[in-house]
């Protein structure tokens, strides 16, 4: 069982082991970029957000979305140039595996590579941060970011099946994914919301990302409004990604 | 049951287009099975069928007992594919994307291993096995597709025009190369060239518009349907006087004439001998048979447009 699938991701770790070193430089220097120009930067201007030194504010932000964006990123480019441009997919298609272990294969590869890099950021800030975190937080926290790179490597997965023209991809990205991390409270707190749209932000599974890292890390806890949503967008875009794939490779 | 490949009245249509129609065949185990046609015929669209890639819309085809419909996995077990384009991993060197291969069909390394530099030798590749195929020519990168789909040891190979952008060399080493698998394998390949055919396939089918046009073998193609008693008489002199002698001759069913060269097209082989006693043997520089080619059967069947 998923026998397949694990060939699948070995291939696509296989390939990020060859390139790590070049990916992670280019996949670090916008995440720190912000750190430093927004935490640092700031830094005189904003001392506290509720409390919180404003670096370790964003900081918690920043690696999960450096983990989301690298799986959004791996599962949507990858799918779609195993796909259109190398036709990868029609050759593991002529295999004895299912669709099944591709499209999980595929969403485990966009899970790891936001799992590898998230982790990166995460240590680079640590050392570059004067103040230290508290180590019991960092289950909950790593919980979190492994539901929301799992929803995010799912979002990519159906984009990258159902998008044929590439700058489509790009479309989605900077119009869809981009938005709803910066909406999220990343680098504010969701407080500055007029209360009238407060609620739908925090429908928002981005919100639940990017709160609920923060809150994780900081306390140890994720609000049990947060986990849910993670839990639940996770399963439900995991459920369309198998099925959007399925039903493509059928035409 | 001795047929490894078994359509039975296969449809495919893309939005109202009909590419194939109601298609039925059968294909004995062991043989090689060649599938002609221009552009367009719907070739590649049977072999996506029969890969479990599409979907037919109408009918249910088997490979080895297997219904593509109901048993896509237990087909997929038993079928090498090389598609009409090479469909390399790039990012894998050439060894790796054969053991992938091996992998997605349940091997272990160890039974992999050995099967790999077997047919990494046999290809021409072993010296280059670790090099990334976008390295490769378009030559040595068909020849690790093919080397690819025989890595499982499949029971029945579909090959769409393999040797496409082959230089003569390999294409003849391929050549030999499918002719020794026969035996254990069946093999089912699409081709645009009719020496290839020729040479390799125990049966051939010319195909278009998603229909069957002839099936047989070589021989029996070129007996059937080409114009087989087409006789080339090139004359020493007096050319334009027999062109209306020809004219006349109720035995002589067509004539074409370049210069002093003409082809003539008779009745039946009977024909000649009265031929002869019409033409005067002094004016005759050269008279012979027009050998039939397998290309004068799919232009007759096909017809000499090209397809848009
Ligand atoms: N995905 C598709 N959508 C719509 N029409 C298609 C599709 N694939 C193939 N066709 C049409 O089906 C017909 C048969 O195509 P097919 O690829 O099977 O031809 P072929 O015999 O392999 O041709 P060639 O010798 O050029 O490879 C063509 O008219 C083609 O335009
Ligand atoms: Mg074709």
């Amino acid at each position: 069982m998923f026998r397949g699938a694990f060939s699948i991701w070995g291939r696509d770790m296989l390939v990020l082991r060859r390139s790590i070193f070049s990916e992670l430089v280019s996949v670090i220097a916008y995440p720190l970029t912000l750190y430093l120009a927004f935490g640092f930067g700031l830094k005189g201007y904003i001392t506290a957000v509720n409390g919180v030194p404003y670096p370790l504010f964003i900081a918690p932000g920043l690696i999960s979305m450096t983990a989301v964006n690298a799986a959004f990123d791996e599962s949507s480019w990858s799918m779609w140039f195993h796909r259109k441009v190398q036709r990868t997919i029609e050759e593991y298609r002529v295999t004895p595996v299912t669709v099944y272990d591709i499209v999980i294969g595929k969403i485990f590869s966009g899970f790891s590579q936001g799992a590898v890099k998230g982790t990166v950021v995460f240590l680079v800030i640590l050392i570059l941060t004067p103040f230290r975190i508290d180590y019991a937080n960092l289950p909950m926290y790593l919980l979190c970011i492994a539901l929301s790179s799992m929803t995010f490597s799912c979002l990519g997965t159906i984009c990258g099946t159902v998008i044929d023209k590439p700058e489509n991809i790009g479309r989605v990205q900077s119009v869809v994914i981009v938005p709803l991390i910066f909406m999220a409270g990343i680098f504010f707190p969701l407080s500055s919301y007029p209360s009238s749209i407060l609620p739908l932000i925090q429908l928002l599974p981005t919100t639940a990302v990017f709160e609920g890292a923060r809150d994780a890390l900081l306390t140890g806890t994720i609000p049990s409004q947060y986990l849910v949503n993670l839990v639940l967008s996770a399963a439900f875009c995991f459920t369309v990604a198998v099925y959007t794939f399925n039903r493509k490779m059928a035409e | 049951m001795n047929f490894a490949i078994t359509l039975h009245d296969i449809t495919k249509s893309y939005d109202g287009f009909t590419a194939v129609d109601a298609f039925s065949l059968e294909v004995q185990r062991g043989t090689v099975f060649g599938l002609l046609g221009p552009n367009g015929a719907g070739k590649t669209t049977l072999i996506k069928i029969l890969t479990t890639l599409m979907r037919p819309t109408l009918g249910d085809a088997f490979v080895e007992g297997h219904s593509v419909l109901t048993a896509g996995k237990d087909v997929r077990r038993m079928i090498g594919v090389v598609p009409q384009e090479n469909n390399l991993d790039r990012y894998l060197t050439a060894r790796e994307n054969l053991a992938l291969h091996a992998r997605l069909h349940g091997m272990r390394p160890a039974v992999y291993n050995p099967r790999l530099d077997e047919l990494l030798e046999m290809t021409g590749l072993a010296g280059r096995q670790h090099d990334f195929p976008d390295t490769f020519s378009g030559g040595m990168q068909r020849r690790l597709v093919v080397a690819r789909a025989l890595v499982h040891e499949p029971r029945v190979l579909f090959l769409d025009e393999p040797t496409t952008g082959l230089d003569p060399q390999s294409r003849r080493s391929l050549w030999d190369h499918i002719r020794g698998l026969r035996r254990t394998m069946t093999v089912f390949l699409t081709t645009h060239y009719m020496d290839e055919a020729d040479a390799l396939c125990d049966r051939i089918m010319i195909m278009d518009h998603g229909h069957c046009l002839a099936d047989g073998t070589a021989t029996q193609l070129k007996d059937a349907f080409s114009r087989a008693h087409t006789y080339q008489v090139e004359f020493r002199n007096d050319a334009d006087r027999y062109q209306g002698v020809l004219a006349g001759l109720p035995f002589v069913k067509g004539v074409e004439r370049d210069g002093s060269l003409f082809q003539i097209t008779l009745a039946d082989e009977a024909s000649i001998k009265p031929l002869m006693d019409h033409l005067a043997g002094s004016d005759i520089r050269r008279i012979c048979l027009k050998e039939p080619s397998l290309e004068d059967v799919f232009i007759s069947l096909t017809g000499e447009k090209v397809r848009e």
